[in-house]
């Protein structure tokens, strides 16, 4: 009997046991979980928080006092899960990680700067630094920032300022002599009248400042003020709802729950659907069009992006499960009903370094698109909206779809083949000897290039073989040379581009090799056929990148900041890295990203991180 | 030249450039007046400097778009028509190459120098500057002395080793130009023009920043 009462003792405390995912909050919107983290244990500290995703940690660890230290040291719990998470609602950001804890005293040695306060929560601790905050439940803790959203501050902020009777707060030295100018223009104006420029407090047009009277705030010390009343506000909220109510994100969302019990090595939770209420990109239709963007937001309905990491010796594997509500998935679905294009598959040449292939059908896409959009907007009474739909039926009425549609069908591939010298022009100052008087002089020169080549499927190449005609009249700097187009200094006006109409395919390269030798393709040295295999049976995207030497030579320059991320994850490493994709459904796609190296296990927890980083960084 | 506008287009351009040529000039009247040229070339690296315009950011700091820094040569031109005893103040910026030519007139050395020094001021804003009553040239019993001030060179500490080898393939070329003839000049890397009316000092931008003294020279002039 006792056994018994034991087991069932065991199995309701092992069942009810606070875990690291219990602190993830609600809020959340996009959650990386790290099942198996003894592989990062090999991993310094210093390492760990180059990373862009671990930028909480940053804030404590950048102080020197865990220099040489790795994760191990730190008291947190590896049999238990680590989570990284961020949201935005429309009020504030809250960004952290929960995580197991093992020792706390060590714990805290890592994060020296914590200082323990007292706690409002029953079985609740709560430490506080300068910038973030830890809260312990058990053997749990969660680092977490909340931070006011900045337009919410300064509305909240401009509000009080105006209300004070104070001035337009950015009066500066430039304004003010704008301000003149304007004033000196219109002198017509009587000061009496009432204009814009005089009717702003013309007594006060400096902005107080606190030495003079230690009473009034300026504008940056009271937006400080609300700032960090609106945090306090917030962070009571927000550990209300977490500590006392035990809102989280497992409580609210079935698919997080569901993930969790995946046994991959890490996992990825990013709610779309929620994203689209704060994405700033929605902003001006959430303001001006709410019962519209209520529509759209339909649309947008069960859109969740879903992820599991599985390593195995020599290989890191990424599925994603792209989830869609029904009306968002059959726009999908029918732009990918698209057959391979078969002409593109001799310009896929045995040594490209990387290549892409996308196949869609635009045709399809616009006509389910346009027959799910016109009901939501005709719901609309918006004027505005009204005319857009109005311009939207008479358009696709009046215009030739299949001529439209002809020439852009959707479906392209891209090659990337090595970084080559290409020819520029430069000037250089001409000495002469007898003065040291000096003369400019064009010369040639050589620069460093990436040669991309760039392909688009066409039915329609006499529409686009006319445009190019015309265009040659209208841009000086494009001719006609044999059987392509050149546009001279195209590139980053220095590189010129070369446009050839071959195959029922639109093709845009920076290779004149390409251009002037190889615009029929590569017919005797084309990719492998099981690559091409490959490439016919994914969905609408496959990719390879044979991660050689080319690769690590991409210059950084040429992709912004959050695309080098991305890139960073492929440099200096070997292998290959093929992402492919299913067949779309009405209710989702997936995507598979496999990653073969030639390296021990030991390299496996740096691999991840670093993949884990560049996720992170598209997802965010 | 020994301004603030080296300081940003160096600070700029170097970061951006794999190739940088730089032409300080300086011509010397016997009135103590003259003319001052700045030529700043990074044709040979415009694709590279295109690439880097195109961007918002690089290694987490701005990139600066044409038209701000077309607005900042022209701030730092309006501050130095406004010095006394400068004059004929002229931009030639060309983006197509990225070619920068600045040049002036001047009245006497101290024109110059103050002139300079007002707009180092002017894009320094607050920062305290070590350097700024000290005089780079001076013209006395047909002696000019020139020196480089150290305060353009104290930010090289700061690139990356990959920076720094790329500032050795450009050139900085100082030439001063008399109406005179000059009998002796004491720095060894000098050349002497066939006219023997002119010094050139040459070397690369990293080994300037290296030892800011490279192209300090005493130039001696006949009477």
């Amino acid at each position: 009997m006792k056994s018994i009462s034991g087991i069932f003792l065991f199995t309701t405390l092992s069942l009810f046991a606070q875990r690291s995912e219990d602190l993830v909050p609600r809020q959340a919107v996009t959650v990386f979980t790290l099942n198996n983290i003894n592989l990062l244990q090999q991993i310094s500290l210093d390492d760990l928080v180059q990373y862009e995703f671990m930028e909480e940690l940053q804030q404590e660890l950048f102080d020197g006092s865990t220099s040489g230290k790795t994760i191990k040291d730190s008291g947190i719990d590896f049999d238990q899960k680590l989570n990284v998470f961020n949201g935005k609602g429309e009020k504030y950001t809250v960004n952290g990680f929960t995580f197991g804890i093992a020792n706390k005293d060590q714990l805290f040695e890592t994060f020296d700067d914590f200082t323990p306060v007292e706690s409002p929560y029953s079985g609740v601790e709560l430490y506080v630094s300068y910038f973030n905050r830890i809260a312990i439940k058990g053997d749990n803790g969660i680092l977490f920032r909340i931070a006011p959203t900045m337009r919410l501050v300064d509305e909240i902020t401009d509000s009080i300022w105006y209300a004070r009777g104070n001035d337009y707060p950015w009066y500066n030295e430039d304004f003010q002599e704008l301000f003149n100018q304007v004033e000196t223009q219109d002198e017509n104006v009587s000061p009496d009248m009432e204009t814009g420029e005089n009717t702003v407090n013309p007594e006060n047009n400096y902005l107080p400042v606190a030495d003079e009277d230690p009473d009034q705030k300026t504008y940056y010390e009271l937006r400080d003020s609300v700032d960090f009343a609106l945090q306090e506000s917030f962070i009571r909220s927000f550990s209300k709802e977490l500590f006392e109510e035990g809102k989280n994100l497992l409580s609210i969302s079935p698919e997080f729950k569901q993930q969790l019990t995946h046994s991959s090595e890490a996992i990825l939770f990013s709610d779309n659907s929620r994203r689209i209420e704060t994405d700033d990109e929605f902003w001006y239709m959430r303001s001006l069009y709410p019962t519209l963007f209520y529509d759209v937001k339909e649309l947008y309905e069960d859109n969740m992006i879903l992820g599991d990491l599985r390593l195995s010796p020599g290989n890191v594997g990424f599925h994603i499960d792209m989830q869609y509500s029904e009306e968002l998935g059959s726009i999908y679905s029918e732009m990918t009903r698209s057959k391979f294009d078969k002409h593109i598959v001799k310009y896929l040449p045995k040594d490209a370094s990387a290549f892409f292939t996308y196949n869609i059908d635009m045709l399809r896409a616009y006509r389910e698109t346009y027959n799910i959009l016109v009901p939501i907007l005709e719901k609309s009474d918006d004027m505005n909206v009204a005319s857009d739909l109005m311009i939207m039926e008479l358009l696709d009425i009046l215009l030739d779809e299949s001529a439209v549609f002809g020439a852009y069908k959707g479906s392209m591939f891209g090659t990337y083949s090595d970084i080559k010298k290409i020819k520029t022009k430069k000037i250089i100052f001409d000495f002469n000897e007898e003065t040291f008087e000096y003369t400019e002089q064009e010369l040639e020169a050589e620069e460093d290039m990436p040669l991309f080549t760039v392909g688009f499927t066409t039915d329609r190449t006499d529409l686009i073989e006319r445009i190019l005609k015309r265009m040659t009249k209208l841009n000086m700097e494009m001719t006609r040379k044999d059987d392509f187009w050149i546009i001279e200094n195209a590139i980053l006006n220095a590189a010129p581009v070369y446009l050839i109409l071959k195959n029922d395919l639109l093709l845009l390269t920076n290779d004149s090799d390409f251009a002037e030798n190889y615009s029929n393709g590569y017919p005797s040295n084309m990719i492998e056929k099981s690559v091409i295999k490959e490439a016919k049976k994914s969905g609408a995207l496959y990719g390879r990148i044979d991660l050689d030497d080319a690769i690590a030579k991409l210059p950084k320059e040429l992709f912004s900041e959050r695309e080098n991320n991305v890139i960073d994850v492929v440099r200096g490493k070997n292998g290959i890295v093929e992402i492919t994709s299913s067949k779309t459904t009405p209710t989702g796609t997936s995507f598979d990203l496999n990653y073969s190296y030639e390296a021990d296990m030991n390299d496996s927890g740096r691999y991840i991180l670093d993949l884990i980083n560049s996720i992170y960084v598209i997802s965010k | 030249m020994k301004t603030k506008l080296v300081l940003y287009l160096i600070t700029l351009l170097f970061g951006l450039s794999s190739c940088i040529e730089i032409i300080d000039d300086l011509t010397l009247n016997p009135d103590g007046s003259g003319t001052f040229k700045y030529n700043i070339n990074l044709s040979s690296s415009k694709v590279k400097v295109n690439s880097i315009l195109a961007l918002d950011s690089l290694d987490g700091k701005k990139v600066p778009s044409i038209e701000e820094i077309q607005e900042r040569i022209d701030k730092i031109a309006k501050e130095l028509r406004m010095q006394q005893g400068i004059t004929q103040v002229v931009v030639d910026a060309n983006y197509t190459d990225f070619i920068l030519k600045l040049s002036f007139d001047f009245t006497s050395l101290e024109a110059l120098q103050n002139g300079v020094k007002a707009v180092i001021k002017m894009e320094s804003g607050d920062k305290p500057l070590n350097q700024i009553d000290y005089n780079w040239v001076s013209f006395e019993n047909n002696v000019l002395k020139r020196s480089i001030p150290q305060l353009n060179f104290k930010q090289s500490k700061q690139l990356d080793e990959a920076d720094r080898e790329l500032l050795k393939t450009g050139s900085y070329t100082a030439i001063t130009r008399f109406s005179k003839e000059i009998s002796e000049y004491s720095n060894e890397l000098a050349m002497l023009s066939k006219n023997k009316r002119a010094v050139l000092l040459r070397t690369d931008p990293y080994s300037l920043m290296q030892n800011p003294n490279l192209l300090d020279n005493t130039i001696q002039l006949i009477p």
